[in-house]
């Protein structure tokens, strides 16, 4: 392990601000003091309904299953949580992920996911490693995963993308066979992996290849039968129904606090929900 | 101005790759040998600079004391070391500036440069120690590190010329075991292009460059080495195609040694690079005969390599900003390749013109 390599969102202050970011979801750490607290994955368990193990959503972030992602199972990364109390996720991508917009790095998606994951998955010690480089494309971030995953060994990939390449007009067929065999590698190396989608910015909404990019992302996910969190529609949503909350910092572009909030609570729920469909594939290794 | 020759020629091939991938989405981007080969002209790029050390330490500074050597070399890199803070400042300014006039605040984001905009106090510091990178601005960084060290080189090869090579591949050994790295910051990460790997293809360089030693058993097999070459050369093409790499997770311990790793220049990487150095050595006399202009042009931008370098690197900046307004066409990625190629012919002729008006001052005046 190098100095200064990994941005371990454990530890320290990095925990106590994942406790400040547990105090900021009041409303979803209440929801969970009722049962929902969720044991992970008992033995060959894996069986529980759904809906009853998904954390719920706070109010302000709350969006229908249906913008958000559809189930998809993630072998690995749940039998590393049959095995172990540690998991690693890498979370890779660009300013999402590095947080741009948010107060401190405790309010990074990366930090109040770890948070949540660790509420809900009592007796787990999450570890995300934060690897946002602002403003890079698919396929610089593709040539970081490939070292990041030989380095690290996470157990699951979150990979933000799709906003640069947007802006920076690569061809959405270059930029979904830089995604595709990305994830054909890691699928091919026994590492799950996230999409996590482009951003709603009301600016962007008319924006033909930022729609073409965004579909691209989809299209490789379902042909990939990989997880994909649409943020775009679920942060659609939001704006549509709550003109009033600001998910977005004073640029218009990227999220603030709460919008960060949103986005590590729709991505855990998007996990969460995969975690615990009835049937898991065990893993492949 | 020295005429046309073999590493010029290839300097200036790698500077004209490095602007074309530098673009992304760029249509021309898929006729680069990167596309076909395991390293790429990153790899070529500081190899060459290793060599042009080697020809200045035989060359221009042979004579000097150990002092003069490492003042006259300190000096070098005190260059690149501007030349890289002044074009992260101007792309950074170029950024902004785009923000404002297309009202696009995202553009400041691009290429890892909002810390500048956001964390202003401590990115600025990290600008100055090389801590806070541009993305596709990282290499002048390693350039700067290798210059610092080249007065070492030039001295351990001026004093224990057998230590050079196993210190190298020590320093070498011991990153891609580790996996130590340079760090960033304020972004938590690391360096793109670790110096302590890196290092080792620039002192192979050096080492190669002269005419004695490995240099001079080069040089003596160089068909034997060019038979050898060809096996690995198609190997890396026929991975590269195929979109090939290891399994992190199959590989064993340390990981990195079997990886196609950029950052750390894994051995694939390096060994498919010598390779196509092997094939390639010689070729530019070919090449000559068969296009002379090509061949004047490319060794015109590669006497000049820092100079048309920093231009490129803001070039294809400006010339992703123009994208993003415009769209990516291939008649106007035609347009930028072309107007790229004809600036960064412009900024090497003004280079070496400029460079010969002292000696024209005289004649004047008479």
């Amino acid at each position: 392990m190098g100095f200064g390599m990994a941005r371990k969102t454990t530890g320290g202050s990095a925990r106590a601000g994942a406790l400040a970011a547990l105090v900021c979801l009041a409303p979803l750490a209440h929801a969970q003091d009722a049962p929902s607290s969720v044991a992970p994955l008992a033995g060959s368990g894996a069986s529980a309904p759904t809906a009853m193990v998904a954390p719920p959503l706070s109010a302000s972030c709350d969006v229908p299953a249906s913008d958000l992602a559809g189930p998809i199972a993630l072998p690995n990364f749940t039998a590393a949580l049959q095995k172990r109390e540690t998991v690693t996720i890498l979370a890779i991508g660009s300013s999402s992920t590095a947080g741009t917009g948010s107060s401190n790095t405790a309010k990074t998606y990366p930090s109040q996911l770890e948070a949540i994951l660790e509420k809900t998955l009592k007796g787990e010690d999450v570890i995300i490693i934060n690897r946002g480089l602002p403003g890079e494309v698919a396929q610089s971030t593709a040539e970081r995963i490939k070292s990041e995953v030989a380095l690290k060994k996470p157990d699951l990939v979150l990979w933000q993308t799709g906003t640069n390449d947007a802006l920076a007009r690569v061809p959405a067929s270059d930029f979904a066979a830089t995604v595709r065999s990305t994830v054909q590698w890691l699928k091919d190396n026994q590492t799950d992996v996230a999409l996590v989608g482009l951003q709603y910015a009301p600016r962007l909404a008319r924006d033909s290849n930022y729609a073409e990019i965004r579909d691209a992302l989809k299209r490789v996910a379902a042909e990939e039968n990989v997880l994909y969190v649409s943020r775009y529609d679920a942060m659609r949503f939001i704006a549509q129904t709550r003109a009033n909350l600001h998910l977005m910092a004073q640029d218009g572009f990227h999220l603030n606090d709460l919008g960060y909030q949103c986005m590590a609570e729709h991505v855990a729920h998007a996990l969460i929900v995969s975690l615990f469909m009835k049937k898991v594939r065990p893993a492949a290794n | 101005m020295r005429a046309p020759n073999e590493i010029d020629f290839w300097r200036g091939f790698a500077l004209v790759t490095i602007f074309i991938n530098h673009i992304p989405g760029l249509y021309f981007e898929r006729f680069t040998f990167r596309n076909v080969s395991l390293s790429d002209s990153a790899e070529l790029f500081v190899f060459l600079a290793g060599v042009a050390l080697r020809k200045l330490v035989e060359g221009p500074v042979a004579g000097l004391k150990p002092g003069a050597i490492v003042f006259r070399l300190e000096g070098r890199a005190l260059n690149v070391y501007v030349a890289q803070t002044v074009i992260t400042e101007v792309a950074i300014a170029l950024l902004a500036a785009a923000s404002l006039l297309l009202d696009a605040p995202f553009m400041i984001d691009w290429h890892n440069a909002s810390a500048v905009f956001n964390q202003p106090v401590e990115a600025h510091i990290g600008l100055v120690l090389l801590t806070h990178q541009l993305g596709y601005f990282n290499i002048l960084p390693l350039y700067v590190v290798l210059m610092f060290v080249a007065p070492l080189i030039a001295l351990t090869h001026r004093y224990a010329p057998a230590a050079l090579a196993p210190a190298s591949f020590a320093i070498y050994a011991f990153a891609l075991i580790s996996g130590i790295n340079f760090p960033t910051w304020p972004v938590e990460g690391t360096w793109f292009f670790n110096p302590l790997s890196w290092q080792f293809i620039y002192c192979l360089g050096f080492i190669l460059g002269g005419a004695d030693g490995l240099g001079g058993f080069a040089r003596r097999h160089r068909q034997s080495l060019r038979r050898l070459a060809i096996p690995i050369v198609a190997a890396g093409a026929v991975l590269a195609l195929m979109n090939f790499s290891p399994s992190p997770i199959s590989v064993p311990q340390p990981k990195l040694l079997f990886m196609f790793d950029k950052t750390f220049l894994s051995p694939a990487r390096l060994v498919h690079s010598l390779a196509l150095t092997a094939l390639f050595a010689g070729a530019f006399a070919t090449i000559e005969r068969w296009s002379p202009a090509g061949g004047k042009f490319l060794s015109l931008l590669g006497r000049n390599s820092l100079n048309v370098f920093c231009a490129a690197s803001l070039l294809s900046l400006i010339c992703q900003i123009v994208r993003f307004v415009y769209g990516g066409h291939v008649a106007t990625d035609a347009l930028i390749v072309i107007l790229g190629l004809t600036v960064m012919g412009l900024v090497a002729w003004a280079s070496e013109w400029r460079a010969r008006l002292p000696a024209d001052r005289p004649a004047r005046a008479r």
